[in-house]
């Protein structure tokens, strides 16, 4: 028998309020083919589970320690000593060899307060939907529903097409959180059951792009067309990123780039950076790139706002 | 968009003076009190207490303060309590020579050296006369037996330290009518029992004469604040003053002997009709009712007569809060531990349908909120009910008063409580007109004696020992304060490792629930016995509908319904022990009955393990998990099924699930149990799962609590849920935020009230992560538990907390 098909989803978030029209669930599925360094979801960038560390929540070796003899590999050992915040208990951490580990999980099994946790499941269809339709009154009642997010999720289609495609079965609006940096024929997949898209745009010029992100823009905007094309309903969201692309004649060309798509663009969503994820990083010791710069200031902010709705468009913070 | 106006100056003036006055104590009407109760012996029950209410409205100083329109008082200085010894008086007498209470750390009060030692002369006759003592000689000879058992918690001594309280009297009768058309009827049915007093015809004779008697003390208490407005107008050089101070006379000598005539008299009668009953019978619980109903037509008609402008009315209506905020009780240290903030529980009620079951929604109910968000007040507490015609811009109001008074109003269900309501007794037209009282208890709005609190004293019911008891064969594992276990007080329904099936400790659970429904009625009855006697409630019988017609009091079964309410506590805690005996010890095996009944009884020293393997990997309430939710809803059926086929001298009994703050108080004295807490922490608040257990976010924890049959619960059931205000500072967050309360009510729910996280609950988080696991704050697209977050990023939120509000 084949293996039944699963999607790897790294949460699950209810009532979501930000991403998309009234009460949402969202799902996050993993891996993502960008690397942007102000990602403040790290851990939706990697395709494989990762092992994932979180100190505040271990209560100590000496009272627990129960995940050091867990591990095959001899990965874990003990680690520095600490101050716990709050009771001011001082406690000795676990120390991780992440290229011992193999993220076989036994150690997170076994760890209670969650403080080493894999992150990362799979899901079968019929588990997620379930999930997911528990939550129906609300969207009913709100004008809501699921959306699907990443990562990159249209970088799992073959799991990911069809869960759009039940929900929207069962009557659930669908809104899809994509960076567009995946295959035509994928988007126009999702295209028939997808209510809404929440599409990124982050910088026009292409080397400036690939710079920071790691991919070209060129597939990006030509599945933004495609989905303008094909009547899609796209919200364009823009994160708005010191010395990337904060500047007005930047933010101008998203700007004219989002009117080149006529009716297909609602709105055009720009959102502040803010360095509030770092914490992730260092759950799942991401050595790469982490941008740390200074937030952009509301007022600058609200005068982006003014310059995307100076050329005509529905432009709002997030 | 919904806007605040600013106040007036005079408002600003007297709020500024509220936020700096510290509360003090006064003697005045305890030296009244004491004097008449002394001097006579010979009067008892309800004739003594009407003379009693009758000497104080002669004699209490009366005190009108610079600025003030709406006048009365209840002490001789700002923000001064009065005290009243003839509930109980010993633990004020206790903490007053320990000289702890001007330093106690939660609500000091000042108070002279003077008056201490009078108070220490003169208290100790109050502790065999006051109503706690009397209560004492009645305990029934078997609850001896069952004393200490942590699930009631009425011991056998200084039973009722806080009075019967949480009513609501008859507004509109005392705005519409006045009490000089009371005492006219009263003294009618007088004339028609003399001479022929068959059956209990003495009984109703005394009744009308007791409220001809306190009619009298409120229209003098009335001319004597209108005499003093007139004696200051005199002295008052500045002249658009004395022309208000004349108006004040005008009024205060007008109302109360006759019918209100203008949006002045009706505030100005409701709160004095309100001071009256806070001295006759110590504030505790004493609500207002639905005053937005009550006041829409004379603001109305004083407006369209051009006597009144939109902004003058706001200001009377501020004064007016100014007024009830000024209010305060002094409380045991220990229940000021859980409930610090001179708080009086006032609660008015606003919005909902009319008797007729249209939309009651006026300019007042939008003047209300408007009072509450501008002033930002503590009390007067304020609940919202909500109905499928509720319009939008009042459901705005709302949302916006919420987030910036920070909870409130609270938000009430009339779909699920208007048939609730019926289901106890009351027809349809008197359900529509309920108001709640007190915390969140429905009640007909002045026709019905529903006592939420129960009689004699205030009381709970703490579902999570009953469970402990049960298995623990009917000890309780907590030991007494000085460290000695007492003996079996409950059934002996044997110990968790001897049970061989899950169904065995369902079964004692159930038989030690229904025990204890048994005796904490009987003791609720007795208190009511006894009370009734002594502290019949005549000032506001004359307004209760029913009472005039009976001729008896309402403590006496006078008012049109009747009903006694309970509340019980531990939800949360109660669900999630049995989830995890069953999943655990008799599903998994993984646990022995012994293990984890050897954890809780060491209060899990030494099994840490264990504890942190059933808070992390064991099913809790409040996720919407089937497998632990059905538990929520069994135990409050068990519970719920007891009480309301239960009755008192008056009627039926009504279960509610709500904690006040007992949640806090009980779990003090509560050992570990198996859902992993910790012996004397609190319990789970109200119907909401256990502190930092829900951690499926805000819609899974709705369709939890909606498992539990709330329409079972007439008596309320409380559901508190923690926003971080960014959730709720866009237009589109509040529309999301009012489908979440909608999509609740429609799967059942009876009420909910909002939380919003402060920057100093972040700080707080900051100092003691543990107590705020579950705080989850949301900003920008990002959500994350906030006290998992760097320093950086916490300071972060918490600047950004700070200037959302
Ligand atoms: S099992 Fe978890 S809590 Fe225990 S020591 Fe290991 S990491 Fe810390
Ligand atoms: S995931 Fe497996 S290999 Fe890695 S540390 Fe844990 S137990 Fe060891």
């Amino acid at each position: 028998m084949a293996k039944e098909l699963t999607g790897k989803v790294y949460d699950i978030q209810g009532f979501s309020i930000q991403d998309g029209p009234g009460i949402r669930t969202t799902v996050f599925f993993k891996g993502c083919p960008l690397t942007c360094p102000w990602c403040h979801s790290p851990e939706s960038q990697s395709f494989a589970p990762q092992l994932s560390w979180l100190a505040a929540r271990c209560i100590g070796i000496d009272t627990c320690g129960r995940c050091l003899p867990l591990c095959p590999r001899g990965a874990l050992s003990p680690g520095e000593r600490v101050q716990r915040p709050g009771t001011g208990e001082e406690i000795r951490l676990v120390r991780i060899d992440r290229s011992s580990c193999d993220v076989c999980g036994a150690c997170a099994r076994g760890c209670y307060p969650k403080a080493l946790e894999i992150c990362g499941t799979d899901y079968t269809l019929d588990d997620l939907l379930a999930r997911v339709l528990r939550d129906r009154p609300f969207y009913e009642n709100s004008g809501g529903g699921v959306t699907v997010s990443g990562g990159e999720p249209l970088c799992q289609p073959k799991f990911v097409l069809p869960f759009l495609e039940k929900l929207k079965e069962a009557g659930i609006h669908t809104a899809l959180d994509t960076t567009g940096h995946v295959p035509a024929d994928v988007v126009q997949g999702a295209l028939a059951h997808t209510d809404l898209f929440l599409y990124d745009i982050k910088q026009m010029d292409g080397a400036l792009h690939r710079a920071a992100t790691g991919v070209s823009n060129e597939r990006i905007l030509d599945n933004a067309r495609l989905i303008a094309a094909g009547g899609g309903k796209i919200q364009i969201r823009v994160p708005v990123i010191p010395e990337f692309n904060d500047s007005d004649a930047a933010i101008r060309e998203i700007g004219v780039f989002c009117l080149s798509l006529g009716a297909a663009v609602e709105m055009v969503q720009l959102l502040p950076y803010h360095n509030l994820g770092v914490v992730k990083y260092q759950r799942i010791e991401n050595r790469g790139k982490v941008l740390e710069a200074v937030p952009p200031s509301e007022a600058r902010m609200h005068e982006l706002v003014a310059l995307l709705k100076s050329l005509g468009l529905d432009a709002t913070l997030h | 968009m919904y806007v605040l106006s600013p106040v007036t100056d005079r408002v600003a003036a007297i709020r500024e003076k509220y936020r700096t006055a510290k509360p003090s104590i006064c003697t005045a009407r305890y030296r009244i009190v004491t004097d008449y109760y002394r001097e006579n012996p010979q009067l008892q029950g309800i004739l003594k207490r009407a003379k009693n209410f009758l000497n104080i409205c002669e004699r209490l100083p009366v005190l009108v303060n610079p600025n003030e329109v709406i006048v009365g008082w209840q002490a001789t200085r700002y923000r001064a309590c009065a005290l009243y010894p003839e509930i109980s008086f010993g633990w004020f007498l206790d903490e007053l020579a320990a000289g702890t209470i001007p330093k106690r750390d939660t609500d000091p009060y000042d108070i002279s050296d003077e008056d201490t030692r009078y108070l220490l002369e003169t208290g100790d006759y109050w502790r065999k006369e006051s109503l706690s003592a009397k209560v004492d000689e009645y305990i029934p000879l078997g609850y001896f037996g069952a004393a200490g058992s942590g699930v009631t918690y009425f011991g056998t001594t200084g039973t009722c330290t806080s009075p019967t309280g949480h009513f609501v009297a008859n507004f509109e009768t005392a705005l519409h009518r006045g009490f000089g058309a009371i005492r006219a009827e009263a003294e009618e049915k007088m004339s028609e029992l003399e001479g022929r007093m068959y059956g209990n015809g003495a009984e109703r004779y005394n009744f009308y004469r007791a409220v001809t008697i306190v009619s009298e003390g409120m229209i003098i208490l009335s001319r004597r604040y209108a005499e003093e407005c007139a004696r200051q107008a005199a002295l008052e050089t500045d002249p658009a003053r004395k022309a208000e101070l004349l108006e004040m006379a005008d009024s205060l000598g007008w109302i109360m002997a006759n019918p209100c005539r203008s949006f002045h008299d009706a505030i100005q009668c409701m709160f004095l009709y309100q001071i009256g009953l806070c001295l006759d019978a110590q504030q505790h619980g004493i609500s207002f009712g639905r005053v937005d109903q009550y006041l829409a037509p004379f603001y109305e008609a004083d407006l369209a007569a051009g006597r009144i402008t939109p902004e003058r009315a706001q200001e009377l209506l501020d004064l007016f809060y100014l007024k009830v905020a000024e209010m305060n009780k002094i409380w045991p240290y220990f229940a000021t531990l859980s409930g610090p903030g001179y708080t009086s529980g006032q609660l008015m009620t606003l919005g909902g349908v009319t008797r007729d079951g249209r939309d009651a929604t006026n300019p007042v109910t939008f003047m209300m909120l408007q009072s509450s968000g501008r002033l930002l007040l503590h009390d007067p507490p304020q609940s919202l009910r909500i109905h499928k015609g509720t319009p939008p811009e009042l459901w705005d109001a709302a949302i916006e008063t919420t987030r910036i008074a920070g909870g409130v109003p609270t938000f009430q269900n009339d779909d699920v409580i208007i048939p609730a309501l019926m289901a106890r007794g009351l027809p349809l037209e008197s359900a529509r007109n309920y108001c709640l009282i007190g915390c969140v208890e429905p009640q007909g709005c002045g026709d019905e004696w529903a006592c939420p609190g129960g009689n004699g004293t205030e009381s709970f019911f703490n579902l999570l020992n009953a469970f402990l008891l049960a298995i623990n064969d009917g000890h309780n594992p907590m030991p007494a304060p000085d460290g000695s276990r007492g003996g079996r007080v409950g059934l002996p329904t044997g110990y968790l490792y001897e049970m061989e099936t899950f169904d065995e400790v369902l079964d004692a659970v159930r038989q030690q629930i229904e025990y204890f429904v048994g005796w904490h009625i009987s003791l609720v009855n007795t208190w009511e016995m006894v009370a009734s006697e002594h502290m019949q409630l005549p000032l506001l019988s004359a307004t209760v509908d029913g009472c005039m017609e009976s001729g008896r009091d309402v403590m006496k079964g006078g008012a049109r319904y009747n009903s006694t309410g309970n509340a019980a506590i531990a939800i949360g805690n109660i669900a999630d022990s049995l989830a995890v005996v069953k999943h655990l010890v008799y599903e998994e095996r993984s646990v022995s009955a012994r293990e984890l009944y050897d954890a809780i009884m060491a209060d899990w020293e030494g099994h840490e393990e264990l504890r942190q393997r059933i808070l992390n990997e064991a099913p809790h309430y409040g996720n919407d998990n089937p497998d632990v939710d059905c538990f929520a809803r069994w135990a409050t059926d068990v519970y719920g099924d007891a009480v309301n086929a239960a009755t008192g001298p008056r009627g039926r009994w009504a279960a509610g699930l709500f904690p006040v703050t007992a949640h806090v108080l009980f779990g003090m004295s509560t050992a570990a149990s198996p859902d992993g807490r910790k012996a004397g922490t609190p319990l789970s608040d109200g119907i909401s799962p256990v502190q930092q257990m829900d951690r499926s976010g805000p819609t899974a924890t709705l369709r939890s609590v909606s498992v539990i049959d709330q329409k079972k619960f007439s008596n309320g059931t409380l559901l508190n849920m923690r926003f971080h205000p960014t959730a709720l500072a866009s237009e589109s967050g509040k529309e999301k935020l009012i489908a979440l309360i909608r999509t609740y009510f429609d799967l059942g729910g009876m009420e909910m009230q909002f939380n919003i996280v402060s920057a100093d609950t972040l700080r707080r988080a900051q100092e003691v992560p543990e107590d705020y696991r579950d705080l989850v704050v949301r900003i920008a697209g990002f959500s994350a538990y906030f006290v998992e977050l760097y320093r950086a990023s916490q300071e972060d939120i918490i600047r950004r907390t700070e200037l959302n509000l």
